[in-house]
């Protein structure tokens, strides 16, 4: 096995392996991604893999439709067996009052000014897009048909599988368990099973574990982790098309391709932390919240829970780039809940960051200084 | 009485409901109220309860506790009903699901 490697990527998620191949593609293949448990296995496994281009910042409306323009092709450009799941059968962002509404038209405007289909609809044009919904509580929606979801599993795989056949050094069930620091240069890794691998580069793409990952490198982040539970229901035939979102309540509600509908909600009190036990107060609320905009679906039974967490940055956007004073550290962290959806096309950048070629868009706001300079980046749609 | 039916069993004992009318695919059929509906099936002589959703194939009673997802069926309209599971009642309207079953009834 390789004892020196160009890049060291830390963390096998999304973001981990899309990033390897992008490096890849960018002639950049001696690299070796460092998993200390499957691919997926931290956040993108768990994560609700929706992929929606209705942001309300001109970074994320960027971030989310280049990704999105990348899945709709990935299948073929990775040359992948499976099937990434990409299903674009919308969002449907729901509004419950006049304030909702009138920021949902601004976040309308500029996502049509970048590209993005979306648009705002009456309530009882919503009513068609999603017959079963309750529209009492409702002012109004926005809608792009674009949006949908993706299987993190098939996609992950699809990136690893292609970066591997580019000379990609992936290694599962190894645990990185220190970044060693000359200077203001990083040497290498040390990794469980006792080997020091030296390196060019590191990328730190922990997902929930970046925060200790970077203090391995004597760096420090202001991030945490946090609890979001999940549950899926048994397969029925096709009933619901768009993914249904509701920044009031919290939650969001899509049916797989399988048939299963999958609820997510996030809980305002959840401590931080590392937990990822489920709860039943969880399956009360949720099943509370979405019953109430989406009725028929309590016919549905449940069929299982899971958590995953959350890595959340002070104003939930990520921290992409690399430290002052660190050379060849970088950082594609704290996505705080959406870095699958905008995992295609941050990887792309990152690469194109970490080799030095031009970059597709600026997102030089999003280095880890903001927080320093109080530069903090208020989005407002976000659940 | 139906060859399928147990008539006496060696360690337990049943006390059969009245006799009730229910449907099968639009055909009337005769069970005993409370009994599971798969069980009025099985005795009726009705093996197939379902279709496997993407190469359907036939499934027939299989776990009759309530795991197993064999004898999904659309009861009264409503999908994925666990006939091993769901008591007899009379007139109750059985059918045969089409794929994973559908939602609105």
């Amino acid at each position: 096995m390789a004892r020196r490697a160009e890049v060291a990527i830390i963390g096998g998620g999304i973001i981990g392996c899309a990033t390897a191949y992008e490096l890849a593609r960018l002639g950049m293949t001696d690299v070796i991604v460092f998993e200390k448990n499957y691919l997926t296995a931290g956040s993108t496994g768990r994560c609700g893999a929706g992929v929606r281009q209705q942001w309300g910042l001109e970074m994320n409306v960027r971030l989310a439709r280049g990704s999105c323009k990348i899945l709709e092709s990935l299948n073929e450009d990775l040359q992948y067996d499976g099937d990434i799941g990409f299903d674009q059968g919308g969002y449907l962002v729901l509004a419950f009052d006049d304030s909702q509404m009138e920021q949902f038209r601004k976040n309308v405007k500029l996502q049509n000014s970048l590209g993005t289909p979306s648009r705002t609809v009456s309530v009882d044009e919503a009513a068609e897009i999603v017959p079963h919904i309750n529209t009492e509580p409702l002012v109004g929606a926005t809608f792009c048909p674009e949006d949908g979801h993706a299987d993190p599993f098939h996609t992950t795989m699809a990136y690893a599988e292609a970066a591997r056949r580019l000379g990609v050094d992936i290694r599962t069930y190894t645990e990185v368990t220190d970044i060693e620091v000359e200077g203001d240069r990083i040497r290498g890794v040390h990794t469980d099973d006792e080997e020091f691998i030296s390196c060019g580069m590191v990328l730190n793409a922990a997902g929930p574990y970046s925060g200790p990952v970077a203090q391995m490198a004597g760096v420090e982040i202001p991030v945490y982790s946090e609890r979001h539970q999940i549950l899926v229901t048994e397969p029925v035939n096709r009933y619901q098309k768009p993914m249904v979102i509701s920044f009031q309540h919290g939650f969001y509600c899509q049916q797989t391709p399988h048939g299963s509908f999958i609820l997510g909600l996030g809980d305002p009190s959840e401590p931080k932390g590392f937990n990822i036990e489920t709860s039943w107060q969880f399956m009360e609320h949720v099943a509370h919240s979405v019953l109430s905009v989406l009725p028929p679906l309590a016919d549905l039974r449940v069929v299982r829970q899971w958590s995953g967490l959350y890595n959340i940055t002070p104003d939930a956007q990520p921290i992409l780039g690399g430290v002052p004073g660190l050379q060849d550290y970088y950082m594609a962290v704290g996505f705080s809940g959406h870095g699958f959806m905008v995992g295609p096309m941050t990887a792309r950048l990152m690469a194109q960051m970490m080799t030095g070629e031009d970059m597709d868009m600026d997102i030089s706001m999003l280095d880890l200084g903001r927080f320093d300079r109080g530069e903090l980046i208020h989005e407002p749609s976000v659940v | 009485m139906s060859e399928y039916r147990i008539q006496q069993h060696p360690i337990l004992q049943f006390s059969l409901g009245r006799r009730v009318k229910f449907y099968f695919e639009g055909e009337a059929l005769e069970g005993r109220e409370g009994e599971p509906v798969a069980a009025a099936l099985h005795a009726a002589g009705v093996k197939v309860l379902k279709y496997s959703a993407e190469r359907e194939r036939p499934r027939g009673f299989f776990c009759a506790i309530g795991n197993c997802s064999a004898c999904l069926m659309r009861v009264d309209g409503r999908a994925n009903v666990r006939t091993c599971l769901e008591p007899l009642r009379e007139g109750m309207w059985i059918e045969r699901q089409q794929g994973k079953g559908d939602l609105d009834a």
